[in-house]
């Protein structure tokens, strides 16, 4: 099991970021290296890929405040 | 309407996108497919488009394909028109429609009408991406839709993609089109961030391989037998919302999406006003000369009698767009007034 994180250096700063949209549901399966989801952080769309192959789990639907290192969803 | 998912590749999972990432995803594919295709705009390599519609394009295909410019509408549209009559296949980005004024002459003069000029000797394949609309404090310079002045012109071809399986289709359609093309896409629905969560109707299950949807060809996105609402790009989302309300009050509303102002899918006005008897049309570009007098002049024009109720059109008022956001919701459509506007057409039959 593979935890999706948000990485520490996807941003400069320390501001929280939200969850705008998962481009794949729960029970997908999933690629390595695919885009995920779209986070919004200051203005800023950024991505977050999958760091492994495997079925996704959704833990933070769209909406949801993140911050570098909270953990989104998961890849088994 | 469930439009078809992918067909081949049981193992992939759906992709559910935004508008922009559907988009910029049949700019790439056009792109690998054809080095004739070539973007020009101003903020599209180095920033990747003010709306992201050319992230890691510049990367991909080399700063000979993806041209940043200064500030010069005028100029690169020149230069694109001409690069077209000479072979290559341009893309454009006008990330708000406010600012094509400047690029008048260079369109309406050139761009569409060179190759009636040539007699057909020239054509000019360009495809401009265009962003418009407003809803979110821009005020009246940054949230005009302006479809309707450009659609006036002959030798333009418009559409307006309202989902990302939409979105998709026809930009892979304007690409392959050997004439002025433009793909002009709501800011409030092209999946934004700045703009806050996307709009879930705007989203949708795009498939991985390429697909065309023709020119010209409108959609249904929900049946029913008591009044069409009409509407294109982000009033087709006020439309689904006002047919949810209809629906709690016993009406049954049809959904239509023009999909394509230039040319307009006339056919399928007149199908669902002879199923239905009562239009409503809504648009956010001004009312006066607008698309909304179009659509109903279709049905004057074609069988009155169809109308059992007269027709009510809701746009902007003919006023600039306010920046006070009580005053811009005021003047912009939203699903009451296409609810309201619904049931004056029920009461007057």
């Amino acid at each position: 099991m593979t935890d999706i994180t948000v990485p520490a250096d996807l941003w400069d700063t320390e501001e929280e970021g939200v969850i705008l949209t998962w481009i794949y549901s729960s029970g997908a399966s999933v690629e390595q290296g695919k885009v995920l989801a779209e986070l919004m952080v200051e203005k800023a769309q950024l991505e977050i890929t999958a760091p492994a192959s495997g079925t996704l789990t959704i833990l933070a639907p769209p909406d949801t405040v993140v911050r570098k290192g909270t953990v989104i969803g998961r890849i088994e | 309407m469930a439009q078809p998912a992918s067909s081949s590749g049981a193992q992939k999972a759906d992709r559910t996108l935004t508008m922009a990432r559907a988009g910029r995803e049949a700019v790439i594919s056009e792109m690998r497919r054809n080095p004739n295709i070539f973007v020009i705009g101003e903020d599209v390599a180095k920033l990747g488009g003010v709306f992201g519609t050319t992230v890691g394009m510049a990367e991909e295909f080399g700063a000979h394909r993806v041209i940043d410019t200064p500030i010069s509408e005028t100029g690169f549209i020149g230069i694109a028109t001409g690069a077209a009559m000479a072979g290559m296949r341009p893309i454009i980005e006008i990330a708000f429609v406010d600012f094509i004024g400047v690029c008048f002459n260079q369109i309406f003069n050139f761009a569409a009408k060179t190759h009636y000029m040539s007699g057909g000797q020239f054509k000019v394949p360009l495809t401009m991406m265009i962003g418009y609309g407003g809803g979110y404090n821009d005020a009246a310079q940054h949230s005009q839709t302006l479809i309707a002045t450009l659609a006036h012109v002959p030798g333009i071809r418009i559409v307006t993609p309202a989902d990302a399986y939409d979105a998709k289709g026809l930009m892979h359609t304007c690409l392959r089109d050997d004439n002025l093309t433009l793909w002009m896409v709501h800011k409030a629905i092209w999946g934004l961030g700045w703009l806050g969560l996307p709009i879930k109707t705007a989203l949708a299950v795009v498939p991985e391989e390429d697909y065309a949807i023709p020119f010209g060809q409108a959609r249904i996105w929900r049946e029913g037998k008591d009044v069409t609402l009409v509407g294109y790009g982000i009033t087709v989302h006020h439309a689904l919302v006002a047919a949810e309300k209809l629906a709690a009050e016993g009406v049954s509303a049809e959904v239509l999406d023009l999909r394509s102002i230039v040319p307009l899918d006339r056919e399928a006005i007149m199908k669902s006003v002879a199923k239905t008897g009562r239009l409503v049309v809504a648009d956010e570009d001004y009312m006066n000369c607008g698309v909304t007098a179009e659509v109903l002049a279709v049905v004057a024009e074609r069988n009155p009698k169809a109308l059992k109720a007269p027709a009510v059109r809701v746009a902007n008022p003919d006023v600039p767009i306010p920046f006070s956001r009580p005053m811009e919701n005021f003047v912009l459509p939203d699903a009451d007034r296409i609810v309201a506007a619904a049931r004056s057409t029920l009461k007057a039959s």
